[in-house]
């Protein structure tokens, strides 16, 4: 078996635009779920609204495309159900970290069995490119026209917090570290939280400067900074640039976990 | 094995071209009947892929089908394989 077996080809070539990230996280998931070898009928892909959400609709498996922001409590209500079945929740930034943002942080609290992929493209895309709490400062879309005045929501430090059992953050051009974090995050009992920063170049590109894909991929490459070169900055006293996101491995432990079957 | 571009899938967003070592993928220079730039292969026999997969049994590199937003690069089986003499140059 391999990851095209999960796919629903009759449904291919999906609806995303030119250029978008999605389909790479959505690549990686099912690369990562078909090596666990689990099987069709145990796994259940969750989304909420966006368009990250649309990614179960090209899985073959069972899925529910629920409310907005509410995936997480959809796919706690599933797990308790059923405990031996297998959760992933895809969702994006403005459905996890906006609306659904106090289901995000009890999920983790309340630590729950399932794994979420987070596809955070920085903005709004479906709905026309309004600025989301992952928009970067100073970014233009159409509801800050003046460029972003707050500060960038930091989900994998909410997530650290508020107690997820693994927490990583990749980009879509890093795919092999992509899917061994996902990976990990699958086997690992209790919430694992895995936000993928995507390229949007229809809805964020196109309205600052990143318009052709291949700047979209060179934003995210220069703008990532891995862990471990953080840390040694901090160290060394050096200055972290403000516009520049952590990328690795944020936590690995082992809290008591809700739904983990005995 | 030998490397495919599904034309029905591609959209031509050129992110293959950014991530292949061997820069196999080129841009394209025509459009397809869905009005496509799909991009062009380079002696496609040159990737890791095509020539060692047998060899190693599982997908070597793949870089390329793995970040393909639109699930549109595979590897097919040639047959009858004929080996290719490649030169090798990054």
């Amino acid at each position: 078996m391999s990851a095209d077996d999960w796919f629903r080809t009759d449904r291919l070539p999906h609806i995303y635009c030119t250029g978008c990230g999605n389909g790479t996280i959505i690549n990686c998931t099912l690369e990562a779920v078909d090596a666990m070898g689990w099987n069709k009928n145990d796994t259940v892909f969750i989304s909420g609204i966006g368009c990250s959400s649309r990614a179960p609709g090209y899985i073959v498996t069972d899925s529910l495309h629920t409310t907005h922001g509410r995936a997480l409590a959809f796919a706690t209500g599933v797990k308790l159900a059923n405990p031996r079945l297998h959760i992933v929740v895809f969702t994006g930034d403005g459905d996890l970290a906006a609306i659904g943002g106090n289901h995000f942080i009890h999920a983790c609290r309340r630590n729950v069995d399932m794994t979420v992929v987070c596809m955070n493209n920085m903005i709004y895309g479906m709905t026309g490119g309004q600025g989301s709490p992952c928009t970067p400062v100073g970014a233009l879309s159409t509801t800050t026209p003046y460029g972003m005045g707050e500060p960038v929501f930091d989900l994998a430090e909410l997530a650290v917090t508020a107690g997820a059992n693994y927490v990583a953050r990749w980009t879509s051009y890093h795919v092999t570290e992509l899917t061994r974090a996902i990976q990990t995050g699958l086997e690992t009992p209790g919430f694992s939280f895995i936000e993928a920063m995507v390229q949007c170049p229809t809805a964020y590109g196109r309205r600052n400067k990143l318009r052709q894909v291949s700047d979209m991929i060179t934003y995210l490459k220069t703008h990532a900074l891995l862990m471990q070169k953080k840390k040694r900055m901090e160290e060394e006293g050096e200055p972290i640039p403000p516009e520049m996101f952590a990328v690795g491995e944020f936590t690995r432990r082992s809290r008591p976990a809700l739904g983990v079957p005995k | 094995m030998k490397l495919v571009i599904d034309e029905r899938r591609c959209k031509g967003c050129n992110i293959c071209t950014m991530v292949c070592p061997y820069r196999i993928f080129r841009e394209g220079d025509r459009l397809n009947d869905r009005g496509v730039v799909v991009p062009r292969l380079d002696r496609p026999e040159r990737c890791t892929n095509c020539r060692l997969q047998g060899l190693y049994g599982r997908r070597l590199c793949g870089v390329c089908q793995m970040i393909c937003p639109d699930q549109a690069i595979r590897w097919e089986e040639e047959k009858p394989y004929e080996p290719h003499r490649v030169v090798i140059e990054f």
